[in-house]
């Protein structure tokens, strides 16, 4: 994760951000802070990105690349006010001894914010930020193969806005994103789907994060939250309420570290 | 003019459905695909390769297609021009020279391809200086024309037989020896029917036999009612029409009779002979030396001929062309506009067509050697229609179909 010391809507790239919006900085980092705090008390460990001024969205690390154990691919973000990020990540994970993978060519891909791995396969998102045309490299490169999904909804412009992954048969799915192969492609890969209505995938329900049997959550109605209940998951919901307000959620401002694609069970 | 790329696509694509939405994307916007290849990986982790050949209404369609099935995946395969040589010699093609089929062809110039305005097999490609491509036979190719050489930047429409009903459906096989002649009858006057009204000329290439069986009256009439607009024969049909118009026999033999008539060997020769003395057939019929039959027609109604010659020819009549490759550029010359072709009991004028026909020329060729079929197919005519059965039978019966239910 990393603090959001420099956060901000200081542009407009997705249809959530609005610069004549303020983030309340103070209260982003208190939300920030909730958060690392339900993370850590689930069992997960948090590790920190340095915070760099002029990079607000720096803080959405999801976005950073794909992890694949020691293996590291880096985003190729579409935007130019996001590729200035790339430096910063590629230096965090070659620090740390990573294998660092670079996708082939010029087209974008916009790391686990569009690449979900589910039951072996990596789920994968496109049109909207990544290209498709970097979905058969990335599956040369982690050996995993792909499953690509349009996400034809500008509001829910990266795959995990529409898609969590619970476990090996369950997943939180946001059907108002995707295109009606999408759909077909996901109803074929995930047993037991946990649907969103309109309304609770724009609510970014799916945006959730998985620690052991605990969903971090930035809202939950009671119908989904009952749903998980029954499934055997504890929900915790935090207020990211700040977030929102450049179009992210609790998923978006984590990066899973302890992810081995391919793997099932 | 339709326009047409090849698009390649990599990936977990059936998996992804991402070729079934491609598919679907090519067809919601009104053009077509044909699937070129597709590799389908071994195991679940393989990536999947397909290509597709897509075809649009006209380049700007084609164009703002292929930039949606990029945003798919699908990238237009990397296509090179083709190369141009000129040619160093009269009659002569560069070395390497692209050795044309019949079938519909383009060539890459500039990046964009340019369909070949008359496909025709065996020739070379020539590059006019306003850019259009041209099938140029051997002996045609002057100093200075730029030949296509090599096989980069050619693409060839593979034959294929139409998908869905068409009047000929059940016609599954090339040659039909048993199949109803009734209705083959009827389903080529329906398909020169339709031909006509779409403004097609039809050929026909008829030999001595459409005379001996006593098919010619029934020529002659469609002829006249406006039924064949092109006529390629040799000296022989010619002869044995006007023999049997000026002498009452084909060959000798009463067409009416079917005896034969005294010292009626040499009638065609004394034909012949008369026909030379006025000049040409335009100028027997002129005279009244000729009064009917399928030359007569075809003089009085302006329908244009060409009577290719050869060694065993009598006379010949002085309207046919000694010279072959003077008589190959005549036939050339009469092609454009054809839309049906009729093979009329003819083995060596109907190949000799069929070498200059481009492949989407309907071809039917009625012959009662099934063995004139197959050589006209292994000989690069693959849309000829075969039809196995006697000409006289097969003419009389086109006539009364065309000329007097119409």
């Amino acid at each position: 994760m990393c603090p959001p010391e420099h956060f901000g809507v200081l542009y407009e790239i997705n249809s959530w951000m609005h610069t004549e919006v303020r983030v309340d900085l103070d209260l982003a980092r208190s939300q920030w802070d909730g958060l690392c705090a339900g993370l850590t008390a689930s069992g997960a460990t948090i590790e920190l990105l340095d915070p760099v001024e002029g990079l607000p969205d720096l803080v959405f690390t999801a976005n950073a690349g794909v992890v694949n154990g020691t293996q590291y691919v880096p985003a190729r973000f579409r935007h130019p006010e996001r590729q200035r990020e790339v430096s910063h990540d590629v230096a965090w994970f070659e620090a740390r001894g990573y294998t660092v993978d670079e996708l082939p060519g010029v087209a974008s891909h916009e790391g686990a914010g569009d690449a979900l791995p589910f039951a072996g396969v990596l789920l994968s998102g496109y049109r909207s930020r990544s290209d498709v045309a970097t979905h058969a490299a990335l599956s040369a490169i982690t050996g995993v193969a792909v499953r690509s999904v349009e996400l034809v909804e500008p509001r829910l412009y990266h795959l995990d806005l529409t898609f969590c992954p619970l476990d090996d048969r369950r997943a939180i799915i946001a059907p108002l994103g995707w295109d009606r192969y999408g759909c077909r492609v996901v109803e074929a890969l995930v047993p037991e789907p946990l649907v969103l209505d309109d309304d609770d995938a724009l609510a970014f329900c799916a945006n959730s994060v998985v620690v052991g049997s605990t969903i971090h959550m930035p809202s939950c109605p009671s119908a989904v939250g009952r749903q998980l209940e029954a499934w055997g998951f504890d929900v915790v919901v935090h207020d990211v309420g700040e977030f929102l307000k450049a179009g992210g959620a609790c998923r978006c401002l984590t990066l899973a570290l302890d992810v081995e694609l391919g793997v099932t069970g | 003019m339709s326009a047409s790329e090849v698009v390649e696509v990599e990936g977990h694509i059936i998996d992804s459905l991402i070729l079934a939405k491609l598919m679907d994307v090519i067809l919601a916007s009104g053009a077509d695909y044909e699937v070129v290849s597709v590799d389908i990986g071994r195991t679940n982790t393989d990536v999947s390769m397909a290509r597709l050949q897509v075809t649009a209404a006209d380049e700007d369609a084609l164009a703002s297609l292929l930039v949606e099935l990029q945003a798919h995946g699908a990238n237009r395969v990397m296509s090179v021009d083709a190369e141009l040589l000129a040619a160093d010699r009269e009659g002569v093609l560069p070395a390497g020279f692209y050795s044309t089929t019949n079938l519909p062809t383009a060539v890459r110039l500039g990046g964009r391809w340019v369909e070949v305005g008359n496909p025709e097999m065996d020739c070379g490609l020539v590059i006019t200086p306003d850019g259009r491509a041209r099938t140029v036979p051997m002996h045609r190719v002057r100093v200075g024309d730029m030949v296509v050489v090599g096989n980069d930047g050619i693409r060839v429409t593979p034959p294929s037989r139409p998908r869905g009903a068409t009047p000929f459906e059940f016609m599954s096989s090339e040659v039909s020896s048993e199949k109803p002649k009734g209705l083959l009858v009827a389903d080529v006057a329906a398909r020169l029917r339709l031909h006509r009204t779409s403004g097609a000329k039809v050929l026909a290439v008829c030999g001595p036999a459409v005379v001996h069986t006593g098919a010619a009256p029934a020529i002659a009439r469609m002829v006249r009612e406006g039924w064949i607009d092109v006529l390629f024969a040799g000296n022989g049909f010619a002869a044995h029409d006007i023999e049997s118009n000026v002498m009452g026999t084909s060959l000798g033999v009463s067409v009416r009779a079917g005896t034969a008539a005294e010292g009626g060997h040499a009638n065609h020769l004394r034909v012949i002979n008369e026909v030379r003395r006025y000049g040409s057939i335009a100028a027997a019929v002129e005279a009244g030396y000729i009064d009917g039959g399928v030359m007569y027609e075809c003089v009085t109604k302006g329908v244009p001929f060409v009577l290719a010659g050869s060694i065993r020819d009598d006379g010949p009549l002085p309207d046919v062309y000694p010279d072959v490759v003077e008589a190959a550029d005549a036939m050339r010359h009469l092609l454009p506009g054809v839309g049906v072709a009729l093979m009329l009991a003819s083995t060596l004028h109907a190949i000799a067509t069929g070498n200059c026909l481009p492949s989407g020329v309907e071809t039917y060729c009625v012959d009662i050697n099934q063995a004139v079929v197959t050589k006209l197919a292994d000989r690069g005519s693959h849309q000829a229609l075969g039809i196995v059965t006697d000409v006289g039978l097969f003419v009389e019966g086109l006539c009364q179909e065309l000329c007097v239910k119409q």
